[in-house]
């Protein structure tokens, strides 16, 4: 999107009071000049919510807590953040308050605390060139004090709090003319950065992005010395906006807006040149420069594949054509079997998309769409606008940056189901060709084999029912995100249950796919929420989910189950679930509770307890 | 920009941006005291200044700055450009 027509259409959607579109936010999450975004921001900072309907974006409050001025990082976080799918709110710490505010927990209720560190924090006002143990010292010293500070502020269910490492000051490394000192003071601050990058690695709730070697990538300067003379500013607007984006990439893990889908073009894209003129033996997919780019970006594919993301391969070209080549070329390294889905044919790629994402039972906003030509990106771009669109036009030197630099796929941890979601995903495309052979779904159903798992959370599946909490939107029965730090306190509670759901059938084992918090009260048990992945839609699993809770609800002396159903927009699907279930209660049309969260359904436990669908085995495991 | 363009009309735009107030008000009335013209709104013209006419200015300079006309003398004199022209 150019430039004049970005800060256009924000101004338009804040004057008109509607969220700014697909489109614009995928330019804010992907665009580097710190002046537009500034002025972006400037008019974001005034976006409303939706008066009524749904709201698009996720609502995020955000604490900013600097040791220098906080200058225009406010308003480039306001922009950057609407790039990742989410309404900030964003409060700014007093100036020179720094380490007071993280002294005085509870001074800030933010979901989000950014702490913008410079070297005025770490380095002593005054500092001797001949003295590099004293220098030593004190970066020891501040680093344990920032630790002990921001452990202090720890809540389990509190904020996640963002730290940065720091660049060394030019004039510490200038100052020093011994060039082995010099040396040394260098070692040192490396040391205080690693010491930073290790906070993430001690505490969960702790996310530490390098700027340093952001930085190091970025056009802009870091700094500007009027800035920082006259207003305490040690960073440019350029290094703010680096920082605002590596922001944006942890928002987007957390509020689990990553995506998860990566579709690929070929030809001029995973290869050089048109298979189908040059041939297989033709394409540029190895050696020198070109090819090497292209193999490459394969690599740099192969590797998001390990870490989750799930690969389509969308290429107009004659289907047996590209087989051959990606099977018998000697250099290709995604062989067919790399992609979950295989789109080639000569339809139009947002159709096929489109099919891609139903089969796989993914939204079209967890795809990633790369191609090299501009009427193939202009075309999917305008017919599905959330996908987001990635060139792979130009100097092939520059594809896998190009596929890379946005973060598109970050998470905050990889878990189990992540690693194994590519083969998920192309065991639920087979499932999809297996249901051709049978004459009604509950055949079908019964011919799966399905298998239905349920156990208390666990430390090695909270952080994968955290990520379900924060990524489901379409079976979410009441739109509840319990975030890690809460899910494992819950789980740790006895007046908590916490559980996970897996789920297995003939084609594989989809790992956790469901998760219930509950309230466990003596005589009532509430369902506080209840999510389940699209993934499993269709199969009665959210039945047994019920049988198993009921089950444990009843062996625990409660009389009765209490769920309430909360319409965001985007759960429909949900709706019926809970008198589908067996649950009594007044409903409204649209499916949502009367009595507004009180526990709007009731399942009594007087001895008929509901069992899981005939096609479905659950094996259970005690919760309490 | 060319170096031969009068910055005027852009110095205009710009503080129109930063300061909120209409092109009308600041003919009307240059001195930018008037405004709410401090370090934050002032560093804030500076950015888009030097960002849009790729110049770099003298903060002192900047601070010295009394009118708007004042501004577009300073970003003239960084352009080489041809200032005379007022605002419009």
């Amino acid at each position: 999107m150019p430039h004049t027509d970005l800060l256009a259409e924000v101004r338009a959607a804040v004057a008109d009071g509607r969220t700014p579109g697909p489109l614009t936010r995928a330019a804010l999450a992907t665009t580097d000049d710190p002046m537009l975004m500034r002025r972006a921001g400037r008019v974001l900072a005034g976006l409303a919510p939706p008066a009524d309907g749904p709201d698009d974006l996720r609502p995020l409050r955000v604490a900013v807590l600097a040791t220098c001025t906080v200058g225009p990082l406010e308003h480039l976080l306001h922009a950057t953040l609407l790039g990742a799918g989410a309404r900030p709110t964003v409060e700014l710490g007093e100036y020179g308050a720094f380490e007071l505010t993280l002294a005085t927990p509870g001074r800030t209720a933010a979901d989000l605390v950014v702490c913008l560190l410079d070297e005025s924090y770490f380095l002593p006002a005054r500092w001797s060139a001949v003295d590099v143990d004293a220098i030593d010292a004190h970066l020891e010293r501040r680093l344990a004090d920032l630790s002990g500070l921001v452990a202090a502020n720890l809540d389990p269910a509190g904020a996640t709090f963002v730290l940065h490492t720091v660049p060394m000051p030019a004039d510490l490394r200038d100052s020093l003319v011994s060039l082995r000192a010099r040396a040394a003071v260098s070692r040192l601050w490396h040391r205080l950065n690693a010491g930073l990058l290790a906070l993430a690695e001690e505490h969960p709730q702790v996310v530490v992005v390098d700027l340093v070697s952001a930085l190091a990538d970025s056009p802009h300067p870091a700094r500007d010395e009027r800035l920082h003379r006259y207003a305490d500013l040690p960073y440019t607007d350029g290094a703010l906006l680096v920082l605002a984006h590596q922001v944006r990439r942890v928002a987007q893990a957390r509020l689990g807006t990553s995506r998860k889908v990566l579709a690929l073009d070929l030809d001029n894209t995973l290869w050089g040149g048109v298979v189908g003129e040059v041939g297989a033996a033709g394409v540029q997919v190895a050696g020198l420069y070109p090819g090497n780019c292209y193999q490459e970006l394969q690599r740099a594919a192969g590797r998001l594949r390990d870490q989750g993301v799930v690969l389509v391969l969308a290429s107009k070209n004659d289907p047996d054509v590209v087989t051959a080549a990606l099977t018998d070329h000697p250099d290709v390294l995604l062989r067919p079997d790399a992609f979950s889905v295989v789109a080639v044919g000569w339809g139009a790629k947002a159709a096929n998309l489109r099919d891609a994402a139903r089969s796989l039972g993914l939204a079209e906003q967890a795809f990633v769409f790369m191609d090299d030509s501009e009427f193939e990106r202009g075309a999917v771009a305008a017919e599905l606008p959330e996908v987001a669109v990635v060139s792979a036009a130009g100097d092939p030197a520059h594809l896998v940056r190009s596929l890379l630099r946005t973060g598109w796929f970050d998470v905050t941890d990889l878990t189990d189901t992540d690693l194994r979601r590519p083969a998920l995903y192309r065991s639920r495309t087979r499932r999809g060709d297996f249901a051709g052979g049978f004459g009604s779904s509950r055949d079908y159903l019964m011919a799966l084999d399905i298998e239905v798992s349920a156990e208390p959370v666990t430390a090695f599946t909270v952080a994968r029912v955290a990520q379900l909490a924060a990524r489901t939107n379409q079976f979410n029965l009441t739109g509840r995100r319990f975030d890690e730090a809460t899910t494992a306190a819950m789980s740790a509670d006895p007046g908590h249950l916490v559980a996970s759901f897996s789920v297995s059938d003939r084609f594989g084992d989809e790992g956790i796919v469901g998760a219930v918090w509950v309230e466990c009260g003596e005589r009532v048990w509430r369902v506080l929420n209840a999510v389940l992945s699209c993934r499993v839609l269709g199969r009665g699993v959210e039945l047994a989910m019920v049988g198993w809770l009921a089950g444990q609800a009843s062996a625990a002396g409660a009389t009765a189950v209490e769920a309430t159903f909360v319409p965001s927009g985007r759960n429909g699907v949900a709706a019926g679930f809970l008198g589908d279930a067996g649950f009594a209660g007044p409903t409204n049309d649209d499916g949502a509770d009367d009595n507004n969260g009180g526990g709007g359904h009731s399942l009594a436990l007087d001895g008929t307890r509901p069992g899981p669908p005939s096609w479905i085995r659950l094996l259970e495991r005690s919760g309490v | 920009m060319s170096d031969a363009e009068p910055p005027g009309p852009a110095v205009l735009d710009i503080l129109v941006e930063v300061l909120g107030e209409s092109a009308d008000d600041l003919r009307g009335n240059p001195v930018l005291a008037t405004y709410d013209w401090n370090s934050i709104t002032s560093l804030l013209a500076l950015a888009q200044l030097e960002s849009r006419f790729d110049v770099t200015l003298d903060l002192r300079a900047l601070h010295a700055a009394r009118t708007v006309d004042d501004l577009v003398g300073l970003v003239a004199d960084a352009t080489g450009s041809n200032a005379t022209t007022a605002p419009h």
